[in-house]
């Protein structure tokens, strides 16, 4: 269990995490990956390397499900490795939690990141299974929001989590030209969060009304009641609402 | 506040009122343009040999599961555009999810897809043990699947059930919510209640599992094929049936992977994805049971592979009871700090009722990290995305509700379909406007 | 009661007039089939083999406002559904009445956020709440049971002390109930 103020932007692990999700690695490097997930490499690495040469990446036959890939080192990832082969400056991060790896990547390439790993024969993320959003507020200055992107190859039944740092007021390319069904889960990231997707053909809100002018809910900012009491009808009054020591914070 | 005339802030409500036909003391003459074409102020014009119509599928209608609006453009009979309307009942279950602690949110995850809370209930169950880092043991996992299962087939017949009103076999809901009494009395004998029933808990069940339940579920699955018998001999050879059916919706295999869908409405086209094949959770790789692909990918595609899903279900809730009616195992890891203690423990020693009281009131403390866990719920693929801060609170608590993706699928099958279509494709979609909305 | 209140004196004859309107806007009210989430399941597992609530009361599901004279408010009412919720209770014809199923519907339930009204008595009067969530078809078989002795107390003072004496009634019963737990 781990203890401390998340909220002081610490660096907080635990055991069997390399990383957080947010973690204070900063996205100005351009073009580099940064060092953190290299440090951790095991003894076992260059024995790793050895059973890297026997495994040919581009036959079909490889069963790449989940077992196949734990292993200490991230680059072994077959997902990270078409990307850092074909988008060699777009890896940011990549990130391991249990079984599952995200790979964090410039915002202007989240399409060509995405397109890439659809369009690959081996790895083939043809199937976009969910795309949302997290504001990082409590957890990192900057950027402020992650652009979460959950991929599943069919073929291979394998998943990824690709994630992209956007700021408020930066625009993060839409996924709605590769797959369609982005099309409602964008509309919802921009009505919970506000963030706008560039070449989305029809991005307004969608589970909130079309006039609502209080903002963006999903937010860290933003109060679980709302920021407007709704009256009764045909009359100014509105019915105050309780506020006890189990409300909870943010309400 | 926000409209409180009742008139949706929308386009076309414009185009209805400049009709010049709905206006009193218009001079209507051969420059009047023909009933049906709509006009904005030189805008938009429509040729005179088109005519398209706006109607509104309200939020308030009898066949469209719950509050859903969708806007139809018409040209006579046959649509040229569907846009579903949804957000009517978004409650904002995700931002309650992050003043909750994590044992806390489980009643709310009931309430998204209601017709099968507890599946809903094993998704965001699962995902917190997942990022816990523990594991149900073998007998809570078996009771989990013979309950998904049930889950599955109550919702299926709720499907069954409203799709076949909406076409026009009135009788079908009464023998599909008859069927669907026993499961209900099933889950009340298991957890207290019917609907909502907030079954399953982080590690386990922290109570014994009732002394008759499993012959209860024998007994259910004993009569079940011979009244599912009945149903497909009302429905599946049905003329009338067959014609409203067959046909309608279609969609290729292509555009079902590009929608995104999961469940019946991507297996009816043809592909291959069921999440306890493909990615096995709990017990499934033990079990035996088949996934029914279908191939045109229409209505009536969907309509059997669902039937032959319910069959498959009664299957492996057989296999399941098989291995787990015997066992008295623990059926929870009662000694990890994530797990709630056994309910007896509770009531009867100090120290059980101590740890009790501070997991309830204070939490506990999940690592640092996220996870993404994804069931297969009788709708589709449920997932549910998880970042935790090492706080009592989830960070970030996404739900990826298989009918919300599944609807955008609406539009692209009921272009160019006949109005009397629209109610049947919005049934095949399955969708529980909880689970759309959240 | 206001259909023959002014055309004959009151006698014998037209109370029993009364009494007769007024059982059988008790005993066949019409409802609103207006389901809007998990409560909307268990009103029609209500109607459905087990219980068949309407079916043996004389009631029927309408679709249409203009025919109902029950309006069973099951679910969550959200900002954006309320409108909707207010035009379909005025385009209902006097007599009507209102059923608040569940918890939701009587008070938010357990949803206390941005999107949800706290209640539909914010929006509509309401003459009988049924608590729970969602409430077994029996609780809500119980409540309309309730509703049908409302309509004839309602109808009893009407043919005692007059229709305007009942309105006054029935709308302090229904303000009272609205601003009684708040304030």
């Amino acid at each position: 269990m781990s203890d401390g103020d998340i909220r002081d932007n610490q660096n907080v692990t635990d055991e069997g995490t390399i990383g957080a999700p947010g973690s204070d690695q900063p996205t100005q490097d351009q073009g580099q990956s940064p060092a953190s997930y290299k440090d951790k490499r095991s003894d076992e690495a260059d024995h790793v390397e050895e059973l890297e040469q026997d495994l040919d990446l581009d036959t079909h036959d490889v069963d790449w499900s989940r077992e196949a890939y734990y292993a200490e080192d991230l680059e072994r990832h077959p997902a990270v490795r078409v990307l850092s082969a074909s988008l060699p400056g777009a890896i940011v991060d990549i990130i391991r939690f249990r079984d599952e790896t995200t790979i964090h990547v410039q915002p202007e390439l989240f399409r060509e990141v995405c397109r890439t790993l659809r369009d690959d024969e081996n790895v083939a993320f043809d199937f976009l299974t969910d795309l949302t959003a997290v504001d990082m507020l409590r957890l990192r200055t900057s950027p402020r929001f992650d652009v979460v992107a959950q991929l599943y190859s069919l073929r291979n039944r394998m998943r990824v989590r690709i994630k992209a740092g956007v700021d408020d007021g930066q625009s993060v390319p839409s996924l709605v030209p590769l797959w369609n069904g982005a099309n409602w889960m964008e509309r919802e990231a921009y009505d919970m969060f506000g963030i706008n997707f560039d070449g989305h053909p029809n991005l307004k809100r969608i589970l909130l009304p079309d006039d609502w002018d209080e903002g963006h809910p999903l937010r860290k900012d933003y109060p679980v009641r709302g920021w407007k009491e709704f009256p009764v009808y045909n009359t100014e009054r509105t019915v105050p609402r309780l506020r006890t020591r189990w409300t909870g914070r943010g309400v | 506040m926000a409209s409180t005339t009742g008139r949706p802030a929308n386009d076309d409500i414009r185009d209805i009122e400049q009709s010049p036909y709905g206006k009193p003391g218009t001079v209507i003459d051969e420059t009047t343009p023909p009933i049906g074409t709509l006009t904005i102020e030189g805008e938009r014009t429509l040729d005179t040999g088109e005519r398209e119509m706006t109607l509104n599928m309200g939020p308030q209608h009898p066949s469209t599961h719950g509050v859903m609006r969708v806007l139809l453009k018409l040209d006579g009979e046959i649509i040229s555009e569907a846009d579903p309307v949804i957000g009517y009942l978004h409650r904002g279950t995700e931002k309650l999810g992050e003043i909750k602690r994590y044992a806390q949110i489980t009643p709310w995850t009931d309430r998204t897809d209601y017709v099968a809370a507890p599946s809903n209930n094993l998704g965001y169950v699962l995902a917190v043990e997942k990022l816990c880092g523990i594991e149900a043991p073998e007998r809570a996992q078996y009771w989990r699947v013979i309950m998904a299962e049930l889950t599955r087939i109550a919702s299926h017949l709720v499907w069954l059930g409203t799709h076949a009103l909406d076409i026009g076999a009135l009788s079908m809901s009464l023998y599909c919510f008859r069927e669907r009494e026993i499961i209900l009395d099933i889950f009340e004998s298991f957890c207290g209640a019917r609907l909502t029933t907030n079954m399953m808990e982080i590690g386990g069940f922290s109570r014994p599992i009732p002394d008759g339940l499993a012959g209860q579920v024998r007994n259910f699955i004993r009569v079940f094929p011979g009244r599912q018998a009945e149903y497909d001999a009302l429905l599946t050879a049905n003329p009338i049936w067959m014609a409203r059916t067959k046909g309608v919706g279609i969609i290729s295999p292509e555009a079902a992977i590009s929608y995104s869908l999961t469940g019946a409405m991507l297996r009816a086209s043809g592909i291959n994805y069921d999440v306890r094949k493909a990615q096995p959770y709990l017990v499934y790789d033990r079990l035996d049971f088949e996934v029914p692909l279908g191939e045109h990918g229409d209505t009536y595609d969907r309509y059997l592979v669902r039937m032959e899903e319910m069959r498959q279900s009664v299957r492996i809730i057989g296999q399941a009871l098989n291995y787990v009616e015997h066992m008295d195992t623990p059926l929870a890891n009662f000694e990890s700090p994530y797990v709630i203690p056994p309910h007896k423990g509770t009531m009867t020693t100090a120290e059980d009722m101590q740890r009790h009281f501070v997991w309830t009131i204070k939490g506990f403390n999940p690592p640092v990290g996220e996870v993404w866990q994804t069931i297969e719920h009788s709708k589709g693929e449920l997932g549910y995305y998880l970042v935790s801060d090492g706080g009592p609170m989830p960070y970030r608590f996404r739900i990826r509700t298989p009918d919300f993706v599944n609807l955008q699928a609406l539009p692209h099958m009921a272009q160019g379909a006949l109005l009397a279509d629209v109610v049947a494709l919005i049934g095949t979609i399955d969708i529980v406007l909880g689970s759309v909305d959240r | 009661m206001g259909l023959i209140d002014d055309r004959f004196d009151k006698n014998v004859f037209v109370t029993s007039m009364d009494f007769l309107f007024n059982w059988g806007r008790r005993q066949s009210l019409w409802w609103l089939q207006f389901g809007l989430a998990c409560c909307a399941i268990e009103m029609i597992a209500a109607s459905m083999s087990r219980w068949d609530i309407p079916e043996r009361w004389g009631m029927l599901f309408r679709a249409s406002p203009r025919q109902a004279d029950l309006m069973i408010v099951s679910g969550t009412v959200t900002k954006k559904m309320a409108p909707i919720v207010r035009t379909l209770y005025d385009q209902m014809p006097e007599p009507k009445w209102v059923v608040s199923m569940g918890s939701c519907a009587n008070v938010g339930g357990p949803y206390d956020t941005y999107a949800v009204v706290q209640g539909v008595d914010q929006l509509i009067p309401v003459d009988v709440y049924v608590p729970g969530c969602p409430p077994t078809p029996e609780a809500l078989y119980y409540g309309i049971l309730q509703l049908q002795d409302k309509i004839i107390r309602y109808g009893t003072m009407a043919r005692k002390r007059g229709v305007d004496a009942a309105e006054e009634q029935r709308r302090a019963d229904r303000s009272e109930a609205m601003a009684g737990v708040r304030g």
